[in-house]
């Protein structure tokens, strides 16, 4: 029996990558994939392009235009939301959890009441969501209903999603009337307790009822014939999928470096728990996702110089190079997305912003342990996620697709702190391995309907990353 | 009417959790919603709890001796934070050494707390004053 042909696109804001895969059974394999660079302003062309390059030839007695496409886009911004909680620490760090872990990306956080100057900002910033929550459940409403008084008068598009005290949901949603809302179950029902599917269920929901159209994008559902997935949900749930269905993958963590930013994926139980550690604030969800605007090869080159100078000072003195010129080379690429230098100083570079990309994702994923002395004793507070148990790294996005060695992966397990008494949980000797053929948002697409095999071929097609193998040849 | 809420915490560096653990299991039946953040918790972490979930009361466990450096500032921050008529007792031993109940409750009472308890009271009287308190705050 001939097996059954899939294409897999991924339209990202510089490149769109296809996949033709074969699934024969419980296995995929990969037949045929290709690259070109994204068309922005029309991006059904750039889509038909990718399709008619993979599938070229290799569809047998099949037409081409019967092959089922699975697709995802991070064109256009990505799915961009608006986080709204009461206390910072508390309903706006879940919805910030939320909204990275639907695939969005928050573009702007409010906590406490909104003024009208934060309503202003609001509209400024675009957001395709309002991702609105504040109060456990029966718990504060004074301050969720002026909330939806002012989100009631806000002059933009974007759909409100409420999660927040379930008590009021009704009266919210009267408030809001007339407007695009959707409700999900609150994302912080008691004081400490994360509850965050429902609401990027509805996340999804909306991205695929409500948003695409804005994106430019129904002309390619036209063409694909399918509804698309945000490519960091994509990714998100082949990490799930990963996780749950590959032996020996419990434990494991992604870090996806692009040029615009750097997304951290972990798969791992949050907290261990142990008679002289204490947890204090979340207990964070098992899978999480961050997402680092400042820290990209590109577009972000000049932020990545601002957040991580110390660090990038202290290795260019170490190598006797001078700050100045690796600040004039990111203002040079920041400007130029598609860019890939040609000599060894601009690949040093590029090194070297990697590095700094790659140790500032993990130490903003990873949890803190402090140790402190109290009248009883000394005692560890833990705050945040603990990724120690983290067996294994992947490396995505093109520059850590391209890695033959561990070494840059394993700036994820820097140290971070010079303080005997404090320790970052970030991993701590993880084998480490490439996405070389970078099939994992591809793979993504497909996890929903092919979940063990997708997983499976996703596993399959890394490159594992030893210490001083250089390439062969 | 809604069960009353209040959030419970043993504060500062504190990590005596057995108390903290009857607390929560004697408010919890005798009809209260209680929100537990359990030992080492910050003046913040009673506020933004008391915030989010609408507390009526924070109860504050001190077990350690130092309880004055601890509480010290907790009605102000309460104030600046909005919870203007949040009720809060104190409760433990809140002081080393031997000064005499009436001047530690005192000194509590001068800090902005609303009762000051020592670490052999009768739960279900506190029960029966906060419900007191609560009604009082009503009108």
């Amino acid at each position: 029996m001939a097996a059954k042909l899939l294409l897999s696109v991924d339209i990202g804001s510089t490149y769109t990558k296809g996949g033709l895969f074969a699934v024969e059974g419980e296995e995929l394999s990969l037949v045929a994939r290709e690259v070109l660079p994204t068309t922005v302003d029309d991006l059904a062309r750039v889509f038909a392009e990718v399709r008619e390059a993979v599938l070229a030839g290799r569809t047998g007695a099949v037409p081409p235009a019967d092959v089922p496409v699975y697709w995802s886009s991070s064109a256009r911004g990505g799915l961009k939301i608006a986080a709204v909680g009461l206390t910072p620490d508390l309903t706006l760090s879940v919805a910030r959890l939320a909204a990275t872990s639907a695939g969005g990306k928050v573009v702007r956080a409010f906590s406490y009441e909104l003024s009208a100057e934060d309503l202003a900002e609001l509209r400024s910033v675009e957001p395709d969501i309002v991702l609105f929550t504040g109060g456990t459940d029966g718990g504060n409403s004074r301050v969720v209903l002026h909330n939806a008084a002012r989100l009631a008068e806000l002059a933009s598009p974007a759909v409100i999603l409420y999660a927040g005290n379930r008590k009021v949901r009704d009266q919210v949603a009267g408030i809001l009337r007339g407007r695009e809302v959707a409700t999900a179950a609150n994302v912080m029902p008691e004081v400490g307790t994360i509850d965050i599917e429902p609401a990027r269920d509805v996340v999804r929901r909306v991205f695929l009822e409500r948003i695409v159209d804005g994106k430019g994008l129904s002309s390619v559902v036209a063409a694909a014939g399918r509804e698309p997935l945000p490519t960091p949900l994509a990714v998100f749930e082949l990490v799930r999928t990963i996780a749950e269905r590959v032996p020996g993958w419990e434990d494991f963590a992604l870090i996806d470096m692009g040029g615009a930013t750097t997304d951290f994926y972990s798969h791992t139980k949050s907290f261990h728990g142990g008679d002289a550690v204490i947890l204090r604030g979340l207990v964070e969800p098992t899978l999480k996702r961050t997402v680092e605007g400042d820290l990209g090869l590109r577009v972000s080159a000049e932020a990545l110089v601002r957040s991580e100078g110390a660090f990038l000072e202290s290795r260019l003195r170490a190598a006797g190079l001078d700050p100045a010129a690796l600040q004039a080379y990111a203002a040079d690429v920041s400007h130029r997305t598609g860019y890939l230098p040609e000599d060894e100083r601009g690949r040093g570079f590029d090194r070297l912003l990697a590095a700094a990309c790659v140790r500032a994702a993990s130490l903003r994923h990873a949890g803190l342990l402090q140790r402190v002395f109290t009248p009883q004793g000394g005692f560890l507070v833990q705050r945040g996620k603990d990724l120690r148990h983290v067996k294994r790294l992947i490396g995505s996005g093109g520059f850590l697709a391209g890695s033959t060695d561990p070494s840059l992966l394993l700036e994820a397990c820097a140290p971070g702190s010079d303080d005997p008494d404090t320790r970052h949980l970030v991993p701590e000797a993880p084998a480490c391995y490439a996405d070389a053929q970078y099939l994992i948002p591809l793979l993504g697409n497909l996890a929903a309907d092919f979940p063990d095999a997708a997983a499976r071929a996703a596993v399959a097609g890394l490159r594992p990353l030893t210490p001083h193998s250089h390439q062969r040849g | 009417m809604d069960a009353p809420r209040i959030v419970l915490g043993v504060i500062g560096a504190d990590c005596h959790s057995v108390g903290n653990k009857i607390l929560d299991a004697f408010f919890t039946e005798a009809g209260f919603h209680v929100v537990n953040l359990g030992v080492m918790v910050s003046q913040d972490e009673f506020l933004d709890a008391a915030i989010e979930s609408n507390a009526d009361a924070i109860f504050v466990s001190s077990l350690y001796g130092h309880g004055l450096i601890d509480c010290e500032g907790l009605r102000q921050k309460a104030l600046e934070r909005g919870l203007d008529r949040i009720i809060l007792y104190v409760g433990g031993n809140l002081v080393v050494g031997k000064t005499p109940y009436e001047e530690v409750e005192r000194k509590f009472k001068a800090m902005g707390f609303d009762r000051v308890f020592r670490p052999t009271v009768d739960l279900a009287a506190v029960a029966e004053m906060l419900r007191g308190d609560l009604g009082s705050r009503m009108n």
